[in-house]
């Protein structure tokens, strides 16, 4: 009896690891220059409002080319990681698919995890995207993805609270740490910064010292760029904030908000904290706890002495398409009509960011769609030399690294000397284990 | 008279227990300021719009079409969970055959493993049968007993019932079967139906399974569509409408449970369960 | 080879147990043994979920031993299991025992202590938990009115996995249902009996229902053992592992390598030695449930 469970276990695990190790790169399906009639799945997650602009966007697209039917699937983001992991892992991942920056690292280690764009050319036309937004997409030399928007991080204040108060939105990092004194009278905050779901307590860390040192953290390629000099004086200025009543403490603000991201936070809709940094294309969810109009865009900070880089962009999602697809011309047909239809866009309109390609933009320029924090945002950092983040950056164990380091700083059961020597052995270590 | 304490005691616990919930059912029509501003959990008025809106979804079908779906698959799901476990555990219990401790030490560890690492193996064997995006994956493994601490649950309570009924049941011409459905059940039947109704509560709160085996949102179960629109990372946040949909996917627990209640109790309690 | 004897009823073959159990041994190969084979047999890899796996022997086993966040885990789920294990158990027992009573609108509160259970750790308990435990929440407010000052919940390493472990006390439900079915299962001329002798309810408790629950009980125990070693939801939802991964558990940890971080070979290798510790566990239960039992023979 056992014997026949060990030949059935075996059996199983040949099925099992053919799937994993599945050679089925060589079997790529090549373009063939024409559009066929087809069934193409197109997989996306979001909210409710990029789900409703998405269908229509794919109702226009039937009326146009009733033969390409898009299968549309999608949800929230819980578990879309998850899901899309184990599609990858079987080899039924959807055609299109709209992927996170760091995915590209994850899903697609050699380039190879998704379909060659570069091959989809002239189907899919990439002439509306500068060069540098396309290199975003590039694993190596491939062209995996293609940028759908280009966020930055920008801060966002409660102009009530501000006006009442009677504070400027600081424009460099001295009048930062100045607000907190101001603040503290009224036992309220100027800012946030957390160590939950936005992370953001380092990233604004690392946007000083980027902006003091011109280093830059991660590079692109995936290597550490700070010294453990420039990853302490990154955690002293957090533990600045901190200490000067810029911000809560880590202990203060999950003693107030529990495990909830800022915008779900008491804290935050009633004011006791009237600031946030977060990525242009997020910063909804902000906006809309509060009255209306009452989140504006402050000024990215400068050392006040001419230097004002170090502010971070990336791009806030990217389309691939399946290395397994059967019909790569019309899946690049349907992503061409995405990313660059001028009539496709106005019902997109903002719901995945700022559009990325120029030929979406103007369309939207021209129906004065292009309004809001996103878009104000967007020309701030413009104006500024900004730094590209590194996918590797965006890991989320990497994130894992930043947050320990804070948090330990900030409870103070390390001090930030040593808190910074172990998260660059950390993240060297690690890099280089993610980058082979 | 003497019941007196017992209600107090029980109205006491009850109210600990559920103001939570009667707040957070008052939250749902409740701005975001409104919220945590105030531990009342009355609301300053009633507005269904966001019951409403939240019925409605922005897919093209509405709730009530994932509340089917979700019917399609928890109904066959607990019918073949009872039926497979109840006679898997007989068999258990009631029988002396080869290999039995292996089997039974099998099911323990079933029940010890953490599921999670079988759902990659399992979506990769279902991909492979080719029924992805069926309700295959999420019904057919419970026709084979394949929830252990079920089966487990069930041995103890067929222990418990005495070995007479089995005997006077044959000597009276029963087969094996037949002691089984027309003697032994009536005895268990309050374990069997917590057994269904455990199917039926948990399978409502499944969520990454069906997420990875479903593609298709016209297929999707109930917990799917609930967070359709959850998207920490986008634009929009609408508290009151998330409470609201926690709300809706409530309301087929309670009213299983709240009917289920009275079996639980009322089985043929002759037999009883001994040490 | 000596040959082993069944002991089933007269006329009763030693495959009719076999055949009954069939449902189970078919599918078992299918959905235990060549998952666990698989995992196990990735738990010797460095699978990635998406490049082919290489084989690393022990390797992942002997990165566990130094990983200090692996014996972190290991440390809060044993306080955890500890804490909520027991406390569970005799909270719904007693509850059942008050729910056991035929008096009228039963089962209204039957069904209203059920509820709880129900919400299992979505998005609402969250919302719930925030609500009570903030720093200006239900509970300090109560605290503050009863003049006592305000406890730190969520940002107190000491004091976050408390707050999980009343979670799951809160959703005793199913715990309570496996009692509650068995105590109306307990004859009622044995308590008759036990009344014309002369005994009070405390007696009778401790006379008849304790003995005539001893089964019921070691399934709960086992049960939410299980569950306890196994806990990954309630701290996902309601504290993220934090602070100082005070509430960070082995379920987690798992979760986290296999999908968050991608590390499935590792992740599947944690998960065996969270079996090996619940199997351990679970032993030791069936032996000291054996031993007291020879005991009383």
């Amino acid at each position: 009896m056992k014997n026949i469970f060990l030949k059935a276990a075996a059996i199983g695990c040949v099925f099992m690891l053919s799937a994993c190790g599945k050679n089925k790169s060589e079997d790529v399906t090549p373009p063939d220059g024409k559009l066929d009639p087809c069934e193409l799945r197109f997989s996306w997650w979001g909210g409710d409002d990029r789900h409703e602009a998405t269908l229509n966007a794919i109702k226009l697209w039937a009326d146009k080319h009733p033969e390409i039917k898009i299968v549309p699937e999608y949800g929230g983001w819980d578990g879309w990681t998850e899901k899309v992991t184990s599609q990858l892992s079987g080899g039924t991942e959807p055609d299109i698919m709209q992927i996170n920056y760091d995915w590209l690292i994850t899903m697609s280690p050699d380039g190879k995890g998704f379909y060659d764009l570069d091959k989809l050319s002239p189907t899919l036309d990439t002439s509306g995207f500068s060069d540098d937004v396309l290199s975003f997409g590039k694993v190596g030399d491939t062209l995996n993805a293609v940028t759908v928007s280009v966020t930055g991080r920008g801060l966002f204040y409660n102009s009530d609270v501000y006006r009442s108060i009677g504070a400027e939105y600081p424009s460099t990092w001295d009048e930062l740490f100045a607000l907190g004194d101001k603040f503290s009278t009224q036992d309220i905050y100027p800012l946030d910064l957390d160590i939950q779901s936005g992370g953001t307590a380092w990233y604004l860390a690392v946007v000083y010292v980027q902006q003091t040192t011109g280093r830059q953290f991660i590079t692109m390629d995936g290597k550490l760029g700070f010294t453990v000099d420039d990853i302490k004086a990154a955690l002293d200025f957090y533990k600045e904030t901190e200490d000067r009543h810029v911000i809560r403490t880590v202990r203060t603000r999950t003693d107030e908000d529990g495990n909830a991201a800022l915008y779900q936070s008491p804290g935050f809709i009633s004011g006791n904290v009237a600031g946030v940094l977060e990525w242009g294309s997020s910063v909804g969810k902000y906006e809309s706890v509060l009255p209306e109009n009452v989140l504006e865009a402050g000024p990215l900070l400068t050392d006040g002495a001419g230097s004002s880089g170090g502010w971070m962009i990336k791009p806030s999602m990217l389309y691939a398409v399946s290395k397994n697809t059967e019909h790569p011309d019309e899946a690049a047909a349907f992503l061409n009509f995405l990313l660059n239809d001028k009539e496709c866009a106005k019902l997109l309109g903002t719901t995945r960011g700022i559009p990325a390609s120029s030929y979406a933009e103007e369309s939207l320029e021209e129906s004065g769609m292009l309004s809001g924090l996103a878009q104000e945002n967007n020309e701030m950092l413009e104006k500024l030399d900004t730094v590209t983040i590194s996918p590797y950056m965006e890991l989320t164990r990497m994130k894992e690294f930043y947050n320990t380091a804070i948090e330990e700083v900030s409870y103070g059961i390390a001090d930030t000397d040593s808190a910074a020597q172990e998260m660059y052995d950390s993240i060297t270590q690690y890099l280089e284990k993610i980058r082979k | 008279m003497k019941k007196i304490p017992a209600y107090f005691l029980l109205t006491a616990a009850g109210i600990v227990m559920l103001y939570p919930l009667l707040w957070l059912a008052g939250a749902s029509f409740k701005s975001n300021s409104e919220i945590f501003s105030s531990v009342w959990f009355m609301p300053d008025s009633f507005d269904f719009q966001v019951y409403k809106n939240a019925w409605r979804t922005v897919t093209p079908y509405t709730m009530g079409h994932y509340f089917l779906n979700t019917f399609l698959i928890i109904i066959p799901k607990t019918v073949f969970a009872v039926l497979s476990s109840v006679i898997v555990a007989y068999g258990f219990a009631r029988f002396d055959f080869p290999l039995k401790k292996f089997f039974f030490a099998l099911l323990l560890g079933g029940m010890l493993m953490p599921s999670i690492v079988t759902v990659l193996p399992m979506f990769l064997l279902w991909s492979k049968l080719g029924v992805l995006d069926t309700y295959i994956p999420l019904t057919v493994p419970y026709l084979f007993a394949s929830e252990g601490m079920f089966v487990f649950i069930l041995v103890q309570f067929f222990k418990g019932v005495p070995k007479e009924f089995d005997e006077a049941a044959r000597i009276d011409g029963c087969g094996t079967l037949r002691t089984l459905f027309f003697v032994l059940m009536p005895c268990i039947r309050p374990a069997v139906i917590s057994i269904a109704v455990f199917t039926f509560l948990w399978t409502m709160n499944d969520f990454l399974t069906p997420l990875i085996m479903i593609q298709s949102v016209e297929k999707y179960p109930l917990s799917l569509a609930l967070r359709l629109s959850v998207d920490s990372t986008g634009q929009n946040y609408e508290q009151n409408k998330l409470i609201a949909l926690s709300i809706i996917g409530l309301i087929p627990s309670i009213t299983v449970f709240a009917i289920a209640q009275k079996k639980f109790v009322s089985g043929i309690t002759a037999g009883g369960l001994t040490g | 080879m000596k040959k082993k004897t069944y002991r089933n009823p007269v006329g009763v073959s030693r495959f009719t147990g076999l055949l009954l159990i069939s449902p189970f041994i078919a599918g078992s190969a299918l959905f235990l043994i060549y998952p666990f084979f698989c995992s196990f047999l990735l738990g010797m890899t460095n699978y990635d979920g998406i490049r082919p796996p290489e084989f690393t022997g022990l390797n992942n086993y002997r990165v566990m031993l130094s990983d200090e966040s692996f014996r972190k885990a290991l440390g809060v789920t044993l306080k955890y299991a500890a804490f909520l294990v027991p406390m569970k158990l005799l909270v719904s027992l007693l509850t059942a025992l008050l729910l056991a009573q035929e008096i009228k609108g039963i089962g209204i509160y039957r069904t209203v202590f059920y509820i709880p259970s129900i919400l299992g750790s979505n998005l609402a308990v969250v919302i719930m938990w925030q609500y009570l435990f903030t720093s200006k929440g239900l509970v300090n407010q109560l605290l503050s009115l009863a003049g006592a000052s305000p406890v730190s919940w969520y940002g107190d390493p000491d004091k976050a996995l408390f707050i999980i472990v009343l979670l799951r006390l809160w959703e005793f439900g199913s715990t309570m249902i496996i009692f509650l079915t068995a105590l109306r299962g307990i004859p009622k001329e044995l308590y008759e009996a036990a009344k014309v002798d002369g005994c009070g309810p405390v007696r009778a408790f401790f006379a008849i229902t304790l003995p005539q629950m001893k089964s019921v009980i070691f399934v709960n125990l086992i049960l939410q053992t299980i569950a306890a070693f196994q806990e990954f939801n309630a701290p996902y939802m309601i504290t993220g592992g934090g602070p100082l991964r005070s509430t960070y558990t082995l379920g987690m940890l798992i979760y986290d390598e296999m999908f968050r971080y991608n590390e499935q070979g590792y992740a599947n290798a944690v998960s065996w030695v969270l079996f090996m510790l619940i199997s351990a566990a679970v032993a030791v239960m069936y032996a000291v449930s054996a031993f007291l039992r020879r005991d009383e023979e």
